[in-house]
């Protein structure tokens, strides 16, 4: 408890701190810098806070306090069972200040640092039930993805560093605009290196291992922020870089659409409701991944506007995203606490029990369906928007490209429909299907105020766009030259007409609402029409499998099923089950094949491992003398001296 | 002018889905050799349910109270964005479609939720269905809209009356495939044969009256002329295309093309049976592929010279 007070102590500390000049720096456009002056290896390291960086911060600062908030009543039953939660906490405090540190730490050595710092307390947050074996599995998963983004990262930054012959970000972009294909391979890297942070596919595998078994909040701030220092590292670069090459433009909004569809078919294929949003998470990466690459497009025919309309759409996306995911992250933690499952199949009903929980998280979903009026459907728009200016780009390819994505985010749109509408729909309404649902009650008063607070954003941010459009345009000046850009003023406008349709609507609504309260109608209430049927059969409801399986089954090749069928036999039958597990088709044709090659490889070097001490001292002796060549050899190499 | 547009959109909105039903029910009469019901039959209905009582299912919650409401909200502000029989929009923005399509995905994510509220397995078929059918649906209609505002460079819903002036001798192909798509699509978004049957009373069959299975009087009135409404505006955009662009008479040709399509529908669900439910999907995809013909004339017309 004491942990939990200073926690909040540090975090409203930072805010006191930070949020006056991110504020600052995110209204006037102008950079707040901090040098810290060292004489050891890190020279010079320089603290940023320009707009891009400002916007970043300001998402952890406030998502970070409302998961602080949120924690409070989640690890009640933890703590009452005797389990501990300060290192938690502790490692909480680590990855908030350390995520503060990526997206303002312009010194290439040092953000490497904090990166890695940011990884491991992350690392620690997932495996706090760590008494749990799949938890602990997950974890070592969820490590040894970070670690091999972080090998493509040091090999960038290396790479920049020596050229470059600083670690000053502000000196690499010279480095990056002097050669174009060096610039392409050193991206390429980088994105690699980012991407498997941000959930990209095909680096997505650690993300839905990993979010499921973290506690609830953890989920949120991992999936609505941490995954997002990708996305930031990746515009870091794109800032330094300028004018991509086409190549790679394609290559970002090809790779964003695939990791958008992809991310969401399987959204819905999944019974537990975190997996399920983990998924979800990684179709949104992909969204705003759309956003950058239509950006980025624009940027490549030189088209101002179109690039205008991606990167602020990416950045709409970004804080839309966090607001959100984090609503529904926190839902669901709200429903796991209560019930204490995951398995959609198992729930029901909720919305009685819990109708806070369930009210907010139906905004959630809406939100996330990007259906107006919530903030969803503004940074989407903004994004289709670019992509349909960016049609009249007078190249074939592109066209190709930019219609398949423009249908591509249409089909993402109505498969977040079925999805949201199922795990909805199935968690909350109709009868309740298992006894977990029996002693349920709405959670804490702590947990409705933080998923309120990001509710009533949604609906803020949705309402009144264009209040936020006009303080977003200071990121996207990082990213692009905004001098003497025509038309921003049209999608300001547009999103201004689309707020007050959508106000209108909610007008309707209550007109309707009015109408029909005071039409005097008797209401009569009796058992949900049954077809004939003259009994409830709670059991025999549509589950959210049957609820997926007509659209799983049109795109059958794209999952490896595994059937587990006990069908029941004879006149009596005793015993009869049905399991389904879908699993990702990356992780069962790509990475458990390299796995298996993995160990059948290694296993050759078995011998080596003999026990035997003297054996040991051998290869001592052996990696000394390699290691005292080499270096005579990189000595003279460099031209000897000292 | 503006007044004018607004007045007669909605006069348009609300008598035009009713008389839709009517004609679309008086032609399969009339097939049938049947004198049928009256054209105004539908809005009888409609004034007689919301007359009626509420029957409401206690599995239910508030979400199935809100539904029949918001579904029918978000409808008719999506009909704020197209042209109606007046040729223009109420509110005509650039980008208007995806306005327009995200309104409608509003009211079908209520109207999904509302199904499974009654926790009924039956409203949950015809949900998982109707889920399923848009998201098929639905990219189509974007590669469509899409490849006709490349055309002309021009985002709003005007661009559709300005096929032939763009895109030269490709445009009476492309006219063709971008109407027969869109009426694939009335078909398809206003439930009629052979996708769904709106008349049938077996609830394994249907998809969309299965889902308003346990409405009842104010709430299916709305309902059903959301429905109607949903039919009446991508018969509009049919309408907008066909129209040569800044007609004198374009609200005669609109409700004649209005007319038409109603008989057709009508003519269509006389002569056909309803596919199989396993089948339906191959249906909506001719859709798809109509909109890539689509696609491809305008690529075609746009990059081959």
């Amino acid at each position: 408890m004491i942990l939990y007070i200073l926690s909040i102590i540090t975090v409203l500390a930072a805010w006191f701190f930070l949020m006056p000049k991110a504020v600052t720096a995110l209204f006037t456009g102008y950079p707040i810098v901090k040098t810290l002056y060292t004489d050891g290896i890190f020279k010079d390291i320089q603290f940023v806070l320009d707009p891009l960086s400002a916007f970043f911060t300001i998402i952890i600062l406030v998502m970070g306090l409302l998961a602080l908030i949120y924690s409070k009543g989640y690890l009640k039953p933890y703590t009452e069972k005797g389990k501990s939660v300060t290192s938690h906490y502790i490692f909480f405090l680590a990855l908030f200040i350390s995520m503060i540190g990526v997206v303002t730490c312009q010194n290439a050595l040092f953000f490497l640092i904090i990166w890695e710092i940011m990884s491991l307390s992350s690392f620690f947050l997932v495996i706090f039930e760590n008494d749990k074996k799949e938890v602990l599995n997950a974890g070592v998963k969820y490590l040894i993805f970070m670690h091999i983004s972080v090998l493509f990262l040091i090999i960038a930054f290396a790479i920049l560093s020596i050229k470059a012959g600083s670690y000053d970000f502000s000196t690499f972009a010279q480095v990056l605009k002097e050669n174009n294909t060096f610039a392409d391979v050193i991206f390429m890297l980088f994105f690699i290196g980012f991407g498997i942070k941000a959930g990209f596919v095909p680096f997505h595998n650690w993300l839905p291992e990993a979010h499921p078994v973290a506690p609830s909040h953890i989920s949120a701030i991992m999936s609505g922020v941490m995954i997002k220092t990708g996305i930031y590292g990746i515009l870091r670069i794109l800032s330094l870089t300028g004018t991509p090459s086409k190549f790679i433009a394609y290559f970002v909004l090809i790779i964003s659409v695939i990791s958008a569809i992809y991310g969401i078919l399987y959204a819905i294929s999944q019974p537990d409701i975190k997996k399920m949003l983990a998924y979800s998470s990684i179709e949104n990466i992909g969204i705003i991944g759309i956003g950058l690459g239509v950006g980025m497009l624009g940027l490549v025919h030189n088209q101002p506007i179109v690039a205008f309309l991606g990167f602020i759409g990416c950045i709409f996306h970004i804080l839309n995203h966090s607001i959100f995911k984090n609503l529904l992250f926190f839902g669901a933690g709200a429903v796991y606490l209560k019930t204490h499952t995951k398995n959609m199949e198992l729930l029901g009903g909720l919305i009685k029990k819990m109708p806070k929980t369930g009210a907010l998280f139906l905004i959630g979903a809406l939100a996330i369906c990007a259906l107006p009026p919530f903030n969803g459907f503004i940074g989407e728009f903004l994004i289709y928007f670019g992509m349909l200016k960016g049609l009249s780009i007078n190249s074939f390819f592109n066209f190709l490209i930019l219609i398949s994505a423009f249908s591509g985010l249409a089909f993402v749109g109505t498969m977040a429909l079925l999805c949201f509408t199922k795990a909805f729909s199935v968690t909350f309404l109709g009868h309740e299907r298992s006894e977990k649902t029996e002693n349920t009650s709405e959670v804490s008063k702590t947990m409705i105020i933080s998923m309120g607070i990001l509710a009533s954003f949604a609906l803020l941010i949705g309402i009144f766009p264009e209040l936020f459009f006009e303080i977003l345009i200071m990121p996207v000046e990082t990213l692009m030259d905004l001098n003497g850009i025509t038309g921003v003023e049209e999608p300001l406008a547009i999103i201004q007409i689309i707020a007050m349709s959508a106000l209108l609507m909610l007008f309707i609504v209550t007109l309707l609402m009015y109408i029909k309260r005071y039409s005097n109608k008797k209401t009569e209430t009796a058992p949900t029409w049954g077809c004939g049927y003259d009994r409830e059969l709670p059991h025999a409801q549509y589950t959210g499998s049957s609820y997926a399986s007509p659209f799983l089954s049109m795109l059958k090749p794209l999952f490896k099923k595994i059937f587990d069928i006990e069908k029941p036999r004879k006149l009596f039958p005793k015993s009869a089950h049905f399991s389904l597990k879908i699993e990702d088709i990356e992780e069962a044709y790509v990475i458990n094949p390299l796995l298996k090659f993995d160990e059948w490889f290694l296993s050759k070097f078995e011998k080596l491992q003999n026990g035997n001490l003297q054996d040991y001292l051998k290869y001592g002796l052996i990696f000394l003398i390699i290691a005292i060549i080499g270096s005579f050899f990189s000595w003279s190499f460099t031209g000897g001296g000292f | 002018m503006k007044g004018f547009i607004i007045l007669s959109n909605i006069i348009a909105v609300m008598l035009l889905p009713f008389l839709m039903t009517g004609i679309i029910r008086k032609t399969k009469a009339f097939w049938g050799g049947r004198y049928g019901a009256s054209i105004f039959q539908p809005l009888y209905d409609f004034i007689k349910l919301i007359k009626k009582d509420f029957v409401v299912s206690n599995t239910t919650s508030a979400v199935f109270r809100l539904t029949p409401l918001i579904s029918f909200a978000a409808v008719i502000t999506a009909a704020l964005f197209i042209p109606l029989i007046s040729g223009n929009a109420i509110i005509d923005i650039s980008a208007g479609l995806i306005v327009f399509a995200y309104l409608l995905a509003l009211g079908k994510f209520f109207s999904c939720i509302g199904a499974m509220d009654t926790g009924s397995s039956f409203e949950g078929m015809g949900t998982s269905r109707e889920a399923c059918f848009t998201s098929i649906v639905e990219p189509a209609f974007f590669i469509i809209m899409g490849s006709v505002m490349a055309l002309s460079g021009n985002y709003t819903f005007e661009s559709l009356s300005k096929i032939t002036e763009n895109a030269g001798s490709y445009g009476v192909l492309i006219i063709i495939f971008a109407v027969l798509a869109l009426f694939l699509m009335v078909l398809i978004e206003g439930c009629r044969v052979p996708v769904d049957d709106p008349a049938t009373h077996l609830e394994l069959t249907m998809i969309h009256e299965v889902m308003i299975l346990d409405n009842s009087g104010f709430d299916l009135a709305l309902i059903s002329w959301a429905a109607g409404i949903k039919m009446l505006l991508i018969t509009s955009l049919i309408a907008k295309i066909i129209i040569p662009a800044g007609s004198p008479l374009y609200a005669l040709y609109y409700l004649a093309v209005v007319l038409l399509v109603s008989v057709i529908i009508g003519t269509v669900e006389s002569s056909m049976a309803r596919i199989r439910m396993s089948h339906v999907f191959e249906f909506i995809f001719i859709m798809s592929s109509f909109a890539l013909i689509v696609m491809s004339l305008t690529a075609a017309r746009v990059f081959g010279g």
